[in-house]
């Protein structure tokens, strides 16, 4: 059986199913083959008992409503013509840090520019101007990161002196760099960079572009989710494929990548050769040129690239069907960041490895959708990461017990730090540690945000090298590996990037 | 363009040349990357094979007789994976045309699985269609292939009580004789009273084994009742709520259940009158009934034939389909190797997408994600047709 596509993609995770449906939308003949029986990769769900946890999205940006959609609603809704029920997370977040004696923090921000500010001003009094200024330059940003998007990687470097000269000015320094210029007060900076576990890097590495486009986008747009977890934004994209004309096969792994005096001709599956010319990988660039590629086919150039990038963090998360309701346990709020402290260099080092009190990012399902769970019940996630394949190390016997361990743990201080009990009301628990997400998405080390992009990897440096990581023609990468970096809405729009991009070799080719 | 003009001192004017190192720098930090060729394999995506194979070749290495009616079967093989006391293994089987699975406990103690062993035990059932074949034709040196440990009729000390009643019913006992291993050899810790219940003293199976563990520890204890003959050292009768309470002894108890779908029957009645919180009740997974006829709700008729049309990998096949059976079995009968495991719509593997038609969908055993009912989805193990069907299907790599 050999048939014959316009485009194979690899992967059907966010990356993968935009990158489908964008080049179905083309017109073009697209096989999405995806080695779970799912779409959707971390964007998923599943069931235990009565309840239906969501795995992994905690908060989607970029979405914004009807009335004022952000980028990602556009490319989801009006682009691809996707259906989604979406519903708004009520509040920013909730931040505690439990290390810092007299200066821990415990805070509730909310969604709006205006409103963060006034909130700010009211937990550090005299944080305005300096505030008044980052939201400022933030807004200067998101037009310069606009604008090098829509380029293409062929960025003027007139129109950016010109038009975005505090976006260069601050764009190639860190977080930490840029909040201590502003002379913002040191609680404020502390409050302000609640997210960035999102990002996983440290405020001293993680580029402050990024980060700045990334909070006011979720002040201005706030924070959605999909009403039947992110499987129903997974579901529906697989549904529209379809519409458009798209093939999908589930239980079907790329093996081989196969190749003629250096051009792709076709993809080996375990359901044959399929002929294409054309391979839009969401997956790591490791499986493409480690498993799928021989070496001496993989240009030298390539080889040194893979090598040199590291890996993001690696996912943990407990998830708890609770038989009270939020209210009768005492939940406020949608979102907790619990961490240490502020510190944020400190914090990553200790998931290096297994450390007492690990960070955690937890969220109570009802505060933003009351109807995800049976009546008297309520959903919690809690998730923290590791920075090293930690998880990998443990003898298969071992691995419940520690995975118990952990999860425990995580339980044991969010009850602690918030005053709630949580213990005697576990009606279902489940556990996923980086090995099943290694199991499910196949990612190496199972790690949930594919390279990092602390220090020289950001994404600015990756859009602005669009033209340059281009190396095995006809190969292009979506998903978390994509120019865009990870992040829910981020892979979307890598997927949305990467297969204007191929269209683009296409039209090349066709010359 | 604001008026503000942003400076990150102490650089000040010199500041947008760090924005434009940003390219060379990273050019340069990709050109350090070593010609080492590039590795696919990882520590935590090797453990996550190894505790969760797609599939397992195991040798019958020993076959011990319980009478006529049920039979254990050792089965050998290289770096089994680990499971949890509770959990089954999918056997696959080829039946004449028939290619099928079986979701069947495991009944040995997690500490085999060291030395390479696990233990299935099967009984005979009824109207069975593939227990009594297994029972006939397996022979010792034959090789089979099951699935890695799936299910989650397991113990959780997160969860559930320091003190587990177990309700078992004849061959399920199997995943409580696992738990009793477990708990005897120290792989899990805590208290199980098991309620089992048999027609006669000769239809028990294990009794030795178990009054064994029962000696070598006191955090299992076994009570056995029989249902057609009174003998001493028995109870006579059923798994009723004041023998379940008795065995709580008035402290908090987690209430697991396995067995027939008969036993359910009654003993889910006297479970719910102690009115125990959902937490504290557990059922290992109901096996969609052979045919839907007696099932609460279904409205379609038992006699007709339907058509089947199979989309798979870009062909398509029409076979015959009996509106008494699940369209997995549809599907088994024509020969096609459709994914399942648990058989009881609880595990999501067979999920397939349901291009047209209609099916029947009994509510205890509809545990799809609520995405996939509002776009067409179903479990086939649990669908019965209620009009030609035409589905696509993603068979799982061999």
């Amino acid at each position: 059986m050999e048939q014959a596509y316009d485009v194979v993609v690899i992967g059907a995770g966010n990356g993968g199913l935009s990158a489908a449906a964008n080049m179905a939308k083309a017109g073009k003949k697209t096989l999405l083959v995806e080695q779970h029986n799912l779409p959707g990769g971390f964007a998923t769900s599943f069931v235990r008992g009565r309840f239906e946890f969501e795995p992994s999205l905690h908060e989607l940006c970029d979405v914004g409503s009807e009335e004022d959609p952000g980028d990602v609603r556009k490319l989801i809704e009006k682009t691809l013509g996707v259906k989604v029920d979406w519903l708004p997370v009520p509040e920013a977040y909730r931040l505690v840090t439990t290390d810092e004696g007299k200066d821990n923090l415990n805070v509730v921000m909310p969604f709006g520019v205006k409103e963060y500010v006034d909130q700010m001003e009211h937990y550090v009094p005299g944080s305005r101007p300096s505030m008044e200024k980052f939201f400022t330059l933030c807004e200067e940003i998101l037009a310069a990161l606009a604008y090098i998007g829509a380029s293409g990687g062929k960025a003027d470097s007139k129109v950016l002196m010109s038009e975005h000269a505090n976006f260069l000015k601050c764009g190639g320094y860190s977080v930490e760099r840029v909040l201590k210029s502003l002379h913002m007060p040191k609680k404020a900076q502390k409050i302000l960079c609640a997210y960035w576990c999102y990002i996983g890097v440290s405020t001293d590495k993680l580029n402050f572009a990024l980060f700045a486009a990334m909070l006011v986008k979720y002040l201005t747009k706030g924070a959605w989710i999909p009403r039947m977890r992110s499987h129903e934004l997974s579901v529906a994209m697989d549904v529209r494929i379809r519409e458009l004309g798209g093939d999908i096969w589930y239980n079907t792994r790329a093996e081989r990548i196969l190749t003629e005096d250096g051009r792709i001709t076709g993809v080996r599956t375990a359901r044959g050769d399929v002929k294409t010319r054309h391979v839009i990988a969401c997956c790591s660039p490791n499986a493409v040129f480690g498993d799928m590629m021989d070496a001496k086919d993989v240009p030298p150039q390539q080889t040194r690239m893979v090598n040199a990038r590291k890996f993001g963090p690696r996912g943990f998360v407990v998830y708890l069907g609770l038989n009270k309701t939020a209210d009768e346990i005492g939940l406020e709020d949608y979102s907790y960041f619990i961490y240490a402290s502020m510190d944020t260099v400190k914090e990553a080092a200790r998931a290096d490895g297994f450390n007492d009190h690990p960070m955690q990012a937890t969220v109570c399902l009802n505060r933003a959708n009351p109807g995800c769970s049976p009546d008297g019940t309520c959903i919690m996630s809690f998730t923290t990461f590791y920075n090293t394949d930690v998880w990998g190390e443990i003898a298969a016997e071992d691995y419940v017990a520690k995975k118990r361990e952990i999860a425990e743990g995580l339980i044991r201080d969010f009850e602690k730090q918030i005053g709630v009990s949580l213990m005697p009301y576990i009606e279902e628990i489940e556990i996923a540690t980086p090995v099943t997400m290694a199991r499910y998405t196949c990612n190496p080390q199972g790690t949930m945000y594919a390279y990092t992009c602390g220090e020289w990897d950001t994404m600015l440096a990756r859009l602005m090298m669009l033209k340059d990581d281009q190396i095995v023609p006809g190969i292009r990468f979506a998903g978390g590996y994509g120019p865009r970096i990870y992040g829910y809405g981020s892979t979307y729009m890598n997927g949305e990037l990467t297969a204007k991009l191929t269209l683009a070799d296409m039209k090349e080719a066709e010359k | 363009m604001s008026d503000f003009n942003f400076h990150v001192k102490p650089i000040g004017l010199f500041d947008m040349l760090h924005f434009k190192k940003m390219v060379p720098d990273r050019k340069q930090a990709l050109e350090n990357g070593s010609l080492d060729p590039v590795s696919g394999v990882y520590d935590a995506n090797r453990l996550a094979d190894l505790l969760h194979p797609k599939t397992q070749t195991l040798t019958i290495a020993e076959i011990i007789d319980h009478g006529e009616l049920a039979k254990t079967f050792v089965l050998t093989g290289d770096s089994l994976a680990p499971f949890r006391a509770g959990q089954y293994l999918s056997v696959r089987l080829k039946i004449g045309a028939s290619v099928l699975t079986r979701p069947y406990s495991i009944s040995s103690s997690p500490m085999w699985v060291k030395e390479g062993k696990y233990a299935l035990t099967i009984k005979r059932a009824a109207d069975g269609f593939a227990s009594g074949w297994i029972l006939d034709n397996w022979k010792v040196g034959d090789e089979i292939t099951v699935s890695g440990p799936e299910g989650n009729f397991y113990y959780e000390p997160l969860r559930d009580a320091k003190h587990v009643i177990g309700l078992a019913g004849g061959c399920g006992i199997t995943p409580f004789l696992s738990m009793a291993y477990a708990i005897r050899d120290g792989a899990e810790d805590f208290r199980l009273t098991l309620l089992y219940g048999s027609r006669t003293e000769c239809d028990i199976l294990y009794r030795r084994e178990l009054a064994e563990i029962e000696k070598a520890t006191d955090k299992v204890k076994i009570v056995h009742i029989l249902s057609d003959e009174q003998k001493d050292g028995y109870e006579y009768g059923f798994i009723t709520a004041e023998r379940i309470a008795k065995a709580c002894g008035g402290e908090e108890c987690s209430v697991f259940l396995c067995g027939p779908s008969a036993m359910y029957a009654f003993v889910d009645k006297e479970v719910e009158k102690l009115k125990l919180a959902a937490k504290f009740v557990r059922h290992e997974l109901y096996a969609a009934p052979a045919a839907p006829g007696t099932l609460p709700g279904y409205e379609g008729d038992p006699g007709k034939t339907y058509t089947l049309t199979v989309k798979r990998f870009g062909e398509t096949l029409g076979v015959p389909m009996a509106a008494n059976e699940t369209v997995l079995v549809a599907l088994e009968r024509a020969g096609i190797a459709a994914p399942s495991r648990c058989r009881g719509g609880e595990c999501g593997w067979c999920r397939s997408r349901m291009e047209s038609g209609d099916v029947f969908v009994p509510e205890k055993l509809d545990k799809r994600r609520m995405a996939d009912v509002a776009a067409g989805y179903i479990h086939p193990c649990c669908s019965y047709p209620l009009s030609d069907v035409t589905i696509e299907i993603w068979p799982e790599q061999e």
